[in-house]
């Protein structure tokens, strides 16, 4: 007989690092042997500059609970300015996500340089117990699983023609 | 969405015999132009089939100059057609184009994103004291509930820096700005609310992509929504792929959208799209000072960045 078990809530996170320094700051956490939670996916982009905001969308759409999008400190681009121009699209599409109504608490960036391995655990363990707390997020998975037009037939007319189907 | 501020209030808003004054001079303007061969056609709008109404038009010869009107019911954004649904005129030689004050803007919007040229325009700039709302009675005259939205708080009701303004302002009563209250009343909502409320409207959405094709900024080959593999926006009419498309829409027209609220015009299924772009009009306006004008302006805020720009959200 099958016996539902219930698990414990374990947050997805989805981590968009840029190649040159969070990704190589990640992997000094992991030479260095420092640990962190295992939730985080990491995803490599050549820069922040290369982060679409419509990745994050996506994560979010495809069952992330949480998104970190990390990358250079301003000043040490490997292209010089990546980040820079990522910084103010990053702070236009906040702002646009929380009007529609997105917790802005399960999306975070960070800067993260290669040096600072202990930073990228800090960072990937407060976003991941801060997720923990929150739960699961509802809404996208609801609007995913929705499969048709949920407007109400509210009309008089609209509601004649369909009685006389 | 105009529905609902309507009031049974049929008392004309303005004086539009401010209008045939300024059908006059383009008229004028146009003849002129043609018969000097200074343009190759001016783009402008023509009277409509039904009484009251009004619609697009290329004129390209001096006799049919005198075809070529202004009223309220000219609403349509004639920017379009210089990047998009009739690119081809371009090619004919320079273009006299009719602008009220948020066509305008757009223009100066596609001038800087080198879309278009300036000196290959002529722009004809006409005083506009509003235009109707989409679905409203264009047989009567314009009043407080036949007005589009947009008009309520227009600050660019003539377009400045134009070529030659045709016509002059009439006297304009104050109007409630709806679209700023509404605004309001969504930002002080719990992003629950809020949720609730773009999930309702978004979820109606059909996807027949108007508010797309009717965006002059919007002139990219090859749109992110219709591209697969990698498949970036579903493409089928599901609320999920709703949303997601809204957000990329809003996203990619953040500190370029030029306020003409054409996109909310055209929306078969009313969706207050222009209170996405006015919200990112107001939040760069804020973070970067930047605001949609009369003037190109040399980069976006999105384009550019500076040392100083606000990272206080970023750890």
């Amino acid at each position: 007989m099958h016996h539902s078990k219930k698990h414990a809530f374990e947050p997805k996170i989805v981590a968009f690092v840029c190649t040159w320094c969070t990704y190589a700051g990640a992997d000094l956490a992991g030479t260095s042997r420092l640990q962190y939670p295992a939730n985080v996916r990491v995803l490599k982009f050549p820069c922040t500059g290369r982060i679409d905001p419509v990745f994050i969308l996506r994560a979010f759409q495809k069952g992330a609970d949480g998104v970190l999008v990390s990358g250079c400190h301003p000043g040490d681009c490997h292209y010089m300015a990546g980040n820079l121009h990522a910084r103010r699209r990053f702070a236009a599409f906040r702002t646009l996500i929380e009007f529609v109504g997105v917790d802005l608490d399960r999306l975070e960036f960070s800067w993260v340089s290669a040096a600072e391995g202990g930073k990228w655990v800090e960072v990937v363990t407060e976003l991941t117990n801060r997720i923990l707390t929150m739960g699961p997020l509802e809404e996208f998975k609801a609007l995913e699983a929705e499969e048709c037009w949920s407007g109400k037939l509210d009309t008089p007319e609209l509601q004649e023609a369909y009685n006389n189907i | 969405m105009n529905k609902s501020a309507q009031k049974l209030d049929v008392t004309p808003l303005v004086d539009e015999s401010y209008c045939a004054a300024a059908t006059q001079a383009i008229r004028c303007e146009a003849t002129r132009l043609l018969t000097e061969g200074t343009v190759a056609a001016v783009i402008g709008y023509q009277a409509g089939r039904r009484k009251g109404t009004a619609m697009p038009t290329i004129v390209s010869s001096p006799e049919k100059a005198a075809e070529l009107i202004f009223s309220s019911a000219c609403v349509n954004n004639l920017a379009l057609y210089l990047t998009k649904a009739k690119k081809e005129v371009r090619g004919k030689g320079r273009l006299a184009i009719v602008a009220k004050g948020c066509d305008m803007r757009a223009l100066a919007g596609l001038i800087a994103e080198s879309q278009v040229k300036r000196d290959e325009l002529v722009i004809i700039g006409v005083a506009c004291a509003g235009v109707y709302a989409s679905g409203a009675d264009r047989a009567a005259p314009l009043t407080n509930a036949t007005i589009a939205r947009k008009c309520r708080e227009c600050v660019v009701h003539l377009p400045e820096g134009a070529d030659l303004l045709a016509g002059s302002l009439p006297q304009q009563p104050m109007l409630t700005p709806l679209e700023s209250q509404e605004l309001a009343r969504l930002e002080a909502l719990t992003p629950a609310g809020r949720w609730a409320f773009w999930k309702e409207h978004f979820s109606r959405c059909v996807r027949c992509m108007a508010c797309r094709q009717v965006c002059p900024f919007c002139y990219c080959e090859q749109c992110l929504c219709d591209r697969n593999r990698p498949q970036a926006l579903e493409s089928t009419p599901r609320p999920a792929g709703n949303m997601a498309w809204h957000i990329v829409r809003a996203m990619h027209l953040a500190g370029r959208c030029a306020g003409c609220a054409e996109c909310e015009r055209v929306c078969p299924m009313d969706i207050p799209l222009n209170l996405l772009n006015r919200k990112m009009a107001k939040e760069l306006k804020e973070l970067y000072g930047y605001e949609a004008g009369l003037q190109p302006q040399e980069k976006g805020p999105l384009a550019e960045y500076k040392d100083t720009d606000d990272q206080s959200f970023i750890k």
